[in-house]
């Protein structure tokens, strides 16, 4: 294991691991589903940040079409578990060999093309998934959407380890899949690939030069990230136990992905988790109105007032809104992401001090 | 074959409006290399405003255009000044990132203002038609066609006459070159954001009579724009015109064909194809 | 047997021609110069052997290999490696990082790549900035690392196009004296140059190109005595 480590300082590995435990033992501690159901939702998003981060952030490869792996994994799983009774924990593979299958014929068509063009094909290419999606009735049940039941209880031999019936099973593994990815990202960024990736990112004709072969590297890249993504959405369709083309393989939720990434920092191991750690809480406040309601409780505004009337109606779907106020401030003054301003001021009072 | 010759006229009537949506895109594309993923948002602005102009002060869509295209235009103006001049120079991806941002804020804006309640603006000519040689021709359409025939033919005008239009094209032929040359650079991508938006505005007008209208209306039409941007050769003027209508054609015949819900898919795959085979566009180099 | 054979490579652009049948030979461990005015179709001479186009016409045989229909990753495996007319640094990533992605076209191991990126950083005197950002590097620097980089590949040809470009008399100076210690080490290469004084002092052998074609080819000394050449140069300017 020593040769693992080595790029990893004492302190900060101590600082990790503790980090780990304690969240192993969170909910041990925390009653509260609501806390529970949040940081679950933390934890798709991370995972699908950092998915998309290994192309878009370390390979350069800004696909706003992230929707058509999460989509693949979240309706693959969905309809073996509701039509074939095909469990999840073994559905998640189906969906990641889907989402592999789906990555590399998406990847033969867009990677010919650079810059926006590739931008463009690939929401292009979701959005025909989003559409087949709608068509096939037969086999996604369209508009509709899928109802998961009830999901069959997990057993190793005669005894059940978790019925799912509460919000522990799916933090698990929401923080198994979260580690997952980031040791992925770290081993990926201490390894030749990862160089090859940056260097691809960097000046796709020098890398050629150097010996890369675009094609193969962007390829792998495109096929780690989807499958990676494809868990995301797999653990989303079972915890929240409802798909349908508007949420899973929307262009909106292409853009949350890429978002993740930008707000925290492409290209770093980190950067995903920040933008997630800032993103879901915020949205969730105003989205279950937290913000209206304590507007309204201490006073400030009354309940009965047309505008009390408009924040609680209204107020709850502002957190889209949020969203695009975001990306536009980080796009004009922090482009490099929460942590990259975070390093630009620390370094600048550094400065400032000598 | 009535069914075809039906289809194909409807897909021209429509083809002319997804043309000035296009065209608007690609004057966007041609001067500042920023693909604008508003534009569909502006084009939900427009038809919100015709809606009110029409539910408030009883003005007809279709003359609401006077007023639409100034406004817009101004807003289009403003929106370059404060937010697209500030990242002309950057990464491609983030120019993106930050038209995806201002599109999320107005579609918001306006469902937060309005809800998200699709909204329907009917007048007394929105259903009617009238029949020659057996093909039935809506008449809002029919209007909408030769409003943006007009409209199209005076931005032409524009472009090829007058002093402005001649350096708005100069500065998307080269950028630096027209800068050198004493052109008001800046002043020019003001103008032709305030050009494109006016115009996706004067399509969301057009289209009022005959649409939904509500707050997520635009993202089809963004994702329409694109397709017609990209198959005319970005920056093409000319290919934006011809590919709008190929547009609107195929959609209308791929409709009747493989059934209205697969459409749009055809409109992609054709999409595909042509950013495969020739990424040029179908007008190749042509610039604006 | 020359190490590569250019055979009748015509490149057209729509109707206009870069290159028309151009034909020459490499020996192996020798210095061959490229020159030409400017728009004489040299770049895309590199670019038509390397990969990047595919010639109209022609072929390019390298170590007795057709490199027809080769993309430029398999060109550089094969021993055949070139730098940039304008530097392309990889500029996110530091020096040592830079190499090292050249490097590991030879190993799949960083920390050997890591080794072999050092050895070749210490070749072209960049020691002292191996941690630094490559996009931070003054020009000078950068063309150095464009060749520390190329040569992490380990290539039996190395086609250099314009690394004294933009450099000050002492720089270029700096870089004669690298090409020539790469000479030394058995390296056979391929430089375009505009600096006739130094294309003069290093290159074995010279071509000519003047509008696409082959204009001359042969020893320095007879290149400057060839009042074609003359012609095409003084006519140019």
């Amino acid at each position: 294991m020593k040769p693992l480590f080595k790029n990893i300082g004492v302190l900060p590995a101590m600082a990790g691991l503790v980090v780990i435990v304690l969240l192993f033992l969170l909910p041990r501690f925390v009653e509260s589903t609501y806390a529970l159901h949040i940081m679950i939702l933390i934890f798709i998003s991370i995972v699908m940040g950092s998915s998309w981060n290994l192309l878009g952030g370390y390979t350069g490869q800004y696909s706003v079409g992230h929707c058509a792996y999460f989509g693949m994994g979240a309706y693959t799983t969905m309809m073996l578990m509701q039509f074939r009774q095909v469990p999840p924990w073994l559905g998640i593979w189906v969906g990641m060999a889907v989402a592999l299958l789906v990555a590399l014929i998406i990847g033969s068509i867009c990677f010919r093309l650079r810059g926006p063009y590739f931008v463009l094909a690939s929401i292009a290419v979701a959005e025909i998934f989003r559409v087949s999606a709608l068509n096939l009735k037969d086999l996604t049940n369209g508009a509709e959407g899928i109802l998961a039941t009830d999901i069959p209880p997990l057993k190793i031999g005669g005894t059940i380890i978790t019925d799912f019936s509460s919000k522990v099973p799916f933090y698990y593994t929401g923080l198994v899949f979260v580690l997952l990815v980031i040791l992925v990202t770290w081993l990926l960024q201490n390894s030749k690939l990862g160089y090859y990736f940056q260097a691809i990112r960097e000046d796709q004709d020098a890398a050629h030069s150097l010996g890369i072969s675009l094609t193969i590297y962007k390829n792998v890249a495109l096929s780690i990230s989807a499958v990676l993504t494809s868990l995301a959405g797999s653990l989303y369709a079972v915890y929240v136990g409802f798909i349908d083309p508007s949420t899973v393989l929307a262009l909106d939720l292409s853009v949350q992905i890429v978002l993740i990434c930008i707000i925290g920092g492409i290209g770093t191991i980190f950067g995903p988790v920040i933008g997630a750690l800032v993103l879901v809480p915020l949205s969730e406040a105003l989205r279950s109105n937290v913000i209206g309601e304590s507007l309204i409780n201490s006073g400030v505004v009354s309940a009965d007032s047309a505008f009390g009337g408009f924040l609680t109606e209204n107020l709850s779907h502002a957190h889209v809104l949020i969203y695009g106020v975001l990306v536009v401030v980080v796009i004009l003054f922090m482009p490099d992401g929460v942590l990259g301003f975070a390093k630009k001021l620390a370094f600048g009072k550094r400065k400032e001090a000598a | 074959m009535t069914i075809f010759m039906q289809s194909l006229i409807s897909g021209i009537l429509i083809g002319g409006v997804y043309a000035l949506i296009g065209i608007g895109m690609t004057i966007i594309f041609g001067v500042m290399r920023v693909i604008n993923f508003a534009h569909g948002d502006l084009l939900m602005l427009g038809m919100y405003g015709t809606f009110y102009l029409f539910t408030l002060f009883n003005i007809d869509p279709f003359i609401s255009i006077v007023v639409i295209i100034p406004l817009m235009f101004l807003y289009g103006g403003f929106l370059q000044k404060m937010f697209i001049n500030r990242i002309l120079g950057t990464l491609p991806q983030n120019q993106i990132l930050l038209t995806i941002g201002l599109g999320l804020v107005m579609s918001n804006s306006v469902m937060l203002a309005f809800t998200s309640d699709y909204k329907i603006l009917s007048t007394s000519y929105s259903s009617s038609s009238f029949d020659i040689l057996g093909i039935s021709i809506s008449t809002p359409l029919l209007i909408s066609f030769a409003i943006t025939a007009v409209i199209t033919v005076a931005l032409y005008w524009f472009l090829l006459k007058t002093d402005t239009g001649q350096a708005i094209r100069a500065t998307a032929q080269d950028r630096e070159a027209a800068q050198l040359m004493g052109i008001n650079v800046k002043r020019m991508s003001i103008i032709a954001f305030g050009l494109g938006a006016s115009l996706a505005g004067a399509a969301g007008a057009l289209i009022s009579p005959t649409y939904y209208i509500f707050p997520q209306v635009g993202s089809t039409f963004t994702l329409k724009a694109f397709v017609i941007t990209v198959l005319g050769g970005m920056g093409s003027i000319v290919g934006a015109t011809l590919s709008g209508i190929l547009i609107g054609v195929a959609e209308s015949i791929g409709g009747v064909y493989f059934g209205a819900g697969w459409k749009e898919v055809v409109v992609f795959v054709l999409f595909l194809l042509v950013l495969l085979l020739k990424p040029s566009g179908l007008m190749g180099k042509s610039n604006v | 047997m020359p190490i590569l054979e250019i055979k009748h490579i015509s490149k057209f652009f729509g109707g206009l021609s870069a290159n028309s049948d151009v034909s020459f030979e490499i020996g192996h461990g020798m210095i061959m110069g490229l020159i030409g005015p400017n728009g004489a179709g040299k770049t895309t001479l590199f670019n038509c052997i390397t990969g990047y186009y595919p010639p109209s016409r022609g072929d390019v045989v390298f170590d007795g290999r057709s490199m027809h229909g080769l993309q430029p990753d398999k060109v550089c495996k094969l021993g055949m490696a070139r730098t940039w007319q304008k530097v392309r640094p990889l500029a996110g990533m530091s020096v040592v990082d830079n190499v090292m992605v050249g490097a590991l076209c030879r190993t799949n191991s960083l920390k050997k790549a890591r080794d072999m990126a050092m050895e070749q950083i210490m070749v072209v005197g960049l020691g002292h900035r191996s941690g630094f950002l490559a996009g931070g590097l003054p020009i000078g620097e950068r063309k150095k690392l464009e060749v520390a980089r190329v040569l992490a590949t380990q290539p039996k040809l190395l086609l250099l196009d314009e690394v004294m470009g933009g450099l000050n008399p002492a720089e270029s100076e700096e870089l004669i004296q690298l090409i020539l210690a790469i000479k030394n080490l058995g390296i056979t290469q391929m430089v375009i140059e505009h600096d006739m004084k130094a294309i003069m002092r290093i290159s074995d052998r010279i071509v000519v190109l003047n509008s696409g074609e082959k204009l001359a080819e042969g020893t320095p000394r007879e290149i400057v005595g060839n009042p074609y050449v003359v012609a095409a140069y003084l006519g140019s300017e």
